[in-house]
């Protein structure tokens, strides 16, 4: 596993968006969401998003989450670019180099703990005899060692963030996108939550990107990156 | 291309989520389970009743030669169906003498039908068919009444025309009612004839009265009732039935001295069998044709289901896109779970098709055969990955964000 300590010398860019403008049609009218935004993630980051609703937070979301493409501007992903790649090219990074935590969790119901966080190695080249250790091994390390055999719906809204957050986990991925994710839980839950991140960050050097309108977490980060009206207005 | 996920990962996981939702596949699978039994039902009934006719026709002796008037059969091997033009034609006791000179191995039976006014006790039937023929006819086991149930006419009453008659067991039935009619009197046109047996019952025969309606009486008897000597048609028994075709050639030479072609028909059970056995296959495929519309109707009702499933199911897909499934992956496993609802269906319904066939079997011969169940599985299969096509398209082009997006 490639891990840069905290106070890395010279952090290396993983993510670097340039110029990217997104524009939305409808009818005969364009919309920029994002109009001429930059935006560097270096390995080792914790990097929060604020702004507030309509601002393009999410097309920037969706943009560094590999979800969706700039109508211009150049998306660099370890010095690649990604900008003009196919669906299915796509889906194959985000399976590498990607975890994603969203705020409703999107667990399958009716699935098992362990097989939700083995979910995304179903589509990953990774060794199948290696699958289920590799999920104990992420729920050990998220605490829910002894629910591996629970399905969400037997879970608390904590547990099953925690379970999101192993299965974000189990492609060892490069950033970590998490997209309100105590939005769904009570405040101490949240806050465990959290601390599970910041311990992720710290002691595994783990690349963090927070996406929230939430302003005391977006302060909790190294760095943030403020946007307002498809502009960054800072970071 | 590797193909992520594994196929067995992919139909695990198909099977599972049908399996959450048993009631729902029941219902979903139900229309392709109604196409599979019946379609299964009706071909076994179809295969039953070739088998059933061919037995039938194995018990008519495959050592007999029938001579017709009319051309039965048409250039395809098919029954004719002009056939009715030349029945006016008839044979007479010449034809007979003639043929029995020819193939003095052979045995010669002549029939001749007429239809008549029945009394006896104080019942009359209308519009009996009485069959006029010889010993032979009896001898060769047709119609031929149990030992307890009186015996068939003799050589000599034959030749005599004596009147005596057996009776159909039908007619015997109407006639006498619980009266034994053994040694009874019968009246035929003002003629008196005795009963001297009573024909075991036989069940209907194919295209025609059912034998059992018949009363048998001397060749002469006949003659005297109609006021003719015609001759009907003729059986011929060769002493095997390795004689059978080139006798008929034969027999056809003999017939032309003195008839014009094509107006009267030489044929064997085996040709007789393969007409009827052309018509149960078309009666088959037509009522098969019928019930695969089932088929589709069920395969329409799989497509609903799969459709509402994709809408149900858009954050799955989502979130499935999002942790790196591509397009294909997703097609793939909505494809195989629409494929695994109709396989389903495929069984259940060549079990209850089968179970079904199995009942009929007590009344009425059916036959399930390997074929049949192979053909409605593949077709149930079939159906599944062509009305899973369009929901799993639906699934596999749904955007990420979209779908992440949707509450």
């Amino acid at each position: 596993m490639k891990k840069s300590s905290s106070n890395n010398k010279s952090p290396r860019v993983v993510l670097n968006l340039k110029n990217i403008v997104k524009t939305y049609v409808s009818g005969n009218t364009s919309f920029n969401a994002l109009d001429d935004v930059d935006v560097q993630i270096k390995e080792g980051e914790f990097v929060s998003i604020t702004g507030p609703s309509g601002s393009g937070k999410s097309t920037l979301m969706h943009i560094i989450g590999l979800l969706d493409l700039p109508t211009s501007g150049q998306v660099i992903l370890e010095d690649r670019d990604i900008s003009r790649l196919k669906e299915h090219e796509l889906a194959q990074i985000r399976n590498v180099t990607l975890g994603f935590v969203f705020q409703q969790f999107n667990l399958l119901p009716k699935t098992s703990a362990l097989e939700n966080v083995l979910l995304p190695l179903l589509y990953s080249d990774i060794d199948k005899t290696l699958h289920k250790q590799k999920g104990i091994d992420m729920l050990t390390k998220v605490g829910l060692l002894d629910k591996l055999k629970n399905t969400p719906a037997q879970l608390s809204g904590g547990q099953q963030q925690r379970v999101a957050i192993a299965r974000a986990l189990i492609n060892n991925p490069k950033i970590i996108l998490a997209d309100e994710p105590t939005g769904n839980l009570d405040s101490r839950s949240g806050k465990e939550v959290m601390k599970f991140f910041h311990y992720l960050h710290e002691k595994e050097g783990r690349t963090i990107v927070l996406v929230t309108h939430d302003m005391e977490l977006a302060n909790q980060a190294k760095r943030k990156i403020v946007i307002r009206d498809g502009k960054i207005y800072s970071q | 291309m590797k193909i992520k996920p594994s196929l067995s990962d992919l139909l695990n996981s198909s099977f599972r989520s049908i399996l959450k939702n048993k009631g729902r596949t029941l219902l979903t699978s139900l229309g392709i389970i109604i196409g599979v039994s019946s379609v299964i039902l009706l071909t076994s009934i179809g295969n039953g009743l070739k088998s059933y006719v061919s037995d039938q026709f194995e018990t008519l002796g495959a050592n007999t030669i029938f001579v017709s008037p009319g051309m039965i059969f048409s250039e395809g091997g098919r029954f004719n169906q002009g056939a009715e033009q030349f029945l006016s034609l008839s044979f007479d006791k010449k034809d007979i003498s003639n043929l029995s000179r020819n193939f003095r191995s052979d045995t010669i039976i002549p029939l001749s039908q007429t239809s008549a006014e029945v009394k006896a006790l104080n019942k009359t039937l209308r519009s009996i068919s009485i069959i006029g023929t010889t010993d032979d006819y009896g001898q060769e086991g047709n119609a031929t009444p149990d030992p307890k149930n009186g015996r068939w006419f003799s050589a000599e009453e034959s030749a005599k025309g004596s009147k005596v008659a057996i009776l159909g067991s039908n007619v015997a039935t109407d006639l006498f009612g619980n009266v034994n009619p053994l040694g009874r009197k019968i009246i035929i046109k003002g003629k008196t004839l005795k009963v001297i047996g009573i024909a075991n019952q036989q069940g209907s025969s194919f295209g025609g009265q059912p034998v059992d309606d018949y009363i048998y009486v001397p060749l002469d008897i006949v003659h005297s009732l109609s006021g003719n000597e015609d001759i009907n048609s003729i059986q011929i028994k060769t002493p095997s039935k390795d004689e059978v075709p080139q006798r008929k050639l034969e027999i056809e030479e003999v017939l032309l001295d003195r008839y014009e072609k094509d107006t009267f028909t030489v044929f064997d059970s085996s040709q007789l069998l393969s007409s009827i056995n052309n018509i149960i296959s078309v009666l088959t495929v037509a009522l098969t044709g019928i019930a695969a519309i089932s088929l589709i109707v069920g395969g329409i009702g799989i497509m609903n289901i799969m459709l509402v499933t994709v809408s149900e199911r858009t954050r799955e897909i989502g979130l499935r896109k999002a942790i790196g499934a591509y397009p294909r992956a997703i097609l793939v496993q909505f494809l195989i779970e629409a494929t695994i609802l109709s396989g389903i269906g495929g069984i259940i319904g060549i079990l209850l098709g089968t179970l079904g066939s199995l009942a009929i079997n007590n009344f009425f011969p059916t036959n399930v055969t390997l074929q049949s169940v192979i053909l409605a599985f593949g077709v149930s299969a079939i159906v599944g990955i062509v009305f899973g096509v369009a929901p799993a398209r639906k699934a596999s082009k749904l955007s990420p964000i979209e779908a992440l997006r949707y509450e």
